[in-house]
């Protein structure tokens, strides 16, 4: 028997109504004053996707694109205006409290600790939010502080913690009531590179140990590729893409990023479909489209020149490959 | 309403008490700023009355009257402010996610606060006000005040509740605020009992809460016609009634269209 879905959107659409400016100028501000002019924006725009139980999505768009919109649907905060959507079973908008004990969420630019208090007061405070039995709450808090290594934190000042051990208190504290569903809005927006690397390596550990769904929204492609396996890409909050992140690569990668270091000095390539993007001394660094010229002819092209003493292939950053996608859509392509 | 939901507002009303014993900066300019303004009209009453102006109360019993207004809405928390900085921020998120409801957890948390307020600021009016004029009412008419002020000043939470939900449409519920305060200066008697007032403005006062907000329970320490324990009650019954019915559609109509603010 296949397993419910964890969330299930059909055809989900919500726009909002916001002031048209007329202009600038004394005559136009004084109009605006008086003008209830409005013009409808649509955030999210039949957008319909399912994700498994346990999967690991990261949920990508460029900003406006309706990612955190539609975050806050899934969550219940906002109420769609067409269109189905369940979350573990329940309508979020008409079961918000029921669906508020089986989802966690973390908005990365958002607190929900106390600022003056410890974090272990808010620990407490969600505690009786989320009905937890206290023994089985101390468990909890102590089981997790030791996970995300909170040490002495759970007992310092919020205005006191850094953003990065900030940030791993939020997740624990979203955490604390055992979700099987965790919506995760730019986790690691302004964060260092090991504090964002720490997050992520504790996201994916304990999504694997808990059976925990994750539904991951972040700019930053290092947060997708480390701790999820398929992305979702939106744009005007309409579908782009679906599948996993390896299919996304394999499907907009036409190009591979080739670095020779050469016993010559400089390197002459002139290949159809072959450009430097940067030569230095004994280094050349290219970009091979692969439909027109495969990486072989290239190797021999640059062997028949001189030695060459090391060589690296990788695919382009995921940076490129999205905003290949979003390229593709904008020129009013499918993306495949 | 369950055990275990009582129990999460009575948490929010906790932390928020644990909160404010840390802050103790802003109780403590409350404090001074409430020294200084009894000082400032203890000198002012003394003055009309050396002067021969028509006082309708001895100048005594005025300066603990201005104490029982300035402690009940001073120990009233302006909880809209926050309310607003979070709607601002999107903040609010977080709440409106969480297995409570918003309105009733924003009303805890102010309630914490004011248990925290209502005894230091008690305490303040009532060592300024014997300060300033070597005297105390009767202790009846005090153990009357008390009781109805922290009543009182529940009930101005819970406006200032109302005002904060403004924010969901209009972002900034200052103005709002202002006009709520010029009410509440004029037709409450903050400054000044009713009774001084002109005649239509007693009459459009009895219309609206503010008079059973702050002139009524503060008038008990004039000794002259003073409202009694019953009607006091009763009125403070009602507006509790209506405020609740007033904010909990606010707050239905609030998150039925509500847009938060940020991605």
């Amino acid at each position: 028997m296949p397993r419910a879905a964890a969330v299930e959107l059909n055809q989900l659409s919500k726009s909002f109504r916001v002031r048209r400016a007329r202009g600038t100028g004394v005559a136009a501000r004084l109009r605006d004053l008086f003008s209830g002019d409005t013009q409808t924006v649509s955030a999210v725009d039949k957008l319909s996707f399912s994700i498994a139980p346990g999967e690991r999505v990261a949920f990508i768009g460029p900003n406006g694109a309706g990612k955190s919109t539609t975050l806050k649907m899934l969550a219940g905060i906002l109420r769609p205006d067409a269109g189905d959507v369940r979350v573990l079973g329940l309508v979020p908008s008409r079961q918000r409290r029921q669906l508020a004990f089986q989802i966690g969420t973390v908005f990365g630019q958002r607190s929900q600790l106390w600022y003056q208090l410890p974090p272990r007061d808010t620990f407490e405070l969600l505690g009786r939010v989320y009905e937890i039995d206290a023994r089985e709450h101390r468990r909890r808090i102590d089981a997790l502080s030791s996970v995300f290594a909170l040490g002495t934190l759970v007992n310092t000042p919020v205005r006191h913690l850094s953003l990065g051990e900030r940030m791993r208190c939020e997740i624990v504290a979203s955490l604390l009531h055992s979700p099987r569903m965790l919506f995760l809005d730019e986790p690691t927006i302004g964060l260092d590179v090991s504090a964002k690397a720490m997050i992520r390596e504790l996201l994916w550990t304990e999504s694997e140990r808990e059976h925990v769904t994750l539904l991951l929204t972040s700019h930053d492609t290092g947060d997708m590729e480390r701790v999820c396996t398929r992305a979702i890409v939106i744009n005007h909050g309409r579908l782009l893409w679906d599948g996993p992140i390896a299919a996304l690569r394999r499907s907009y990668l036409k190009a591979k990023r080739v670095t020779l270091w050469s016993d010559a000095e400089h390197l002459e390539l002139t290949l159809p479909g072959v450009r430097v993007l940067s030569s230095g001394a004994y280094r050349t660094e290219l970009e091979v489209a692969l439909e027109i010229t495969p990486l072989g002819p290239v190797v021999d092209a640059a062997l028949r020149q001189t030695a060459i003493r090391d060589m690296a292939i990788e695919d382009a950053p995921l940076d490129e490959v999205i905003r290949a996608v979003y390229a593709t859509a904008a020129r009013g392509g499918v993306p495949s | 309403m369950s055990a275990a939901t009582i129990g999460k507002y009575a948490a929010f009303a906790r932390i928020s008490a644990t909160q404010a014993s840390r802050e103790r900066n802003e109780l403590y300019g409350r404090m001074a700023f409430f020294a200084v303004i009894l000082g400032v009209f203890s000198s002012l009453w003394r003055a009309v009355a050396e002067a021969g102006m028509p006082v309708a109360a001895d100048p005594k019993s005025l300066v603990w009257y201005l104490a029982a207004t300035e402690w009940i809405l001073l120990s009233a928390p302006p909880i809209h402010i926050e309310i607003q900085a979070a709607i601002r921020r999107g903040d609010v998120v977080y709440r409106l996610g969480h297995p409570v409801s918003y309105a009733l957890a924003e009303f805890a948390t102010g309630f914490g606060l004011l248990a925290v307020r209502a005894p230091f600021l008690g305490l303040t009016a009532f060592l300024c006000a014997f300060a300033f004029t070597g005297w105390t009412p009767p202790l009846t008419a005090l153990l009357m005040v008390v009781p109805f002020g922290f009543v009182a000043s529940t009930l101005i939470t819970a406006l200032y509740l109302g005002i904060g939900l403004l924010a969901f449409w209009l972002q900034d519920v200052a103005p709002v605020f202002w006009v709520w305060q010029k009410l509440m200066f004029v037709l409450g008697g903050l400054m000044l009992p009713l009774e001084l007032y002109p005649a239509f403005i007693q009459r459009a006062a009895a219309f609206t809460p503010f008079p059973w907000l702050l002139a009524a329970p503060a008038s008990v320490v004039l000794g002259t016609h003073p409202v009694t324990p019953g009607a006091l009650t009763r009125h403070l019954v009602i507006w509790s009634g209506v405020t609740a019915i007033a904010v909990s559609w606010v707050f239905r109509r609030a998150v039925s269209t509500v847009t938060i603010n940020g991605g």
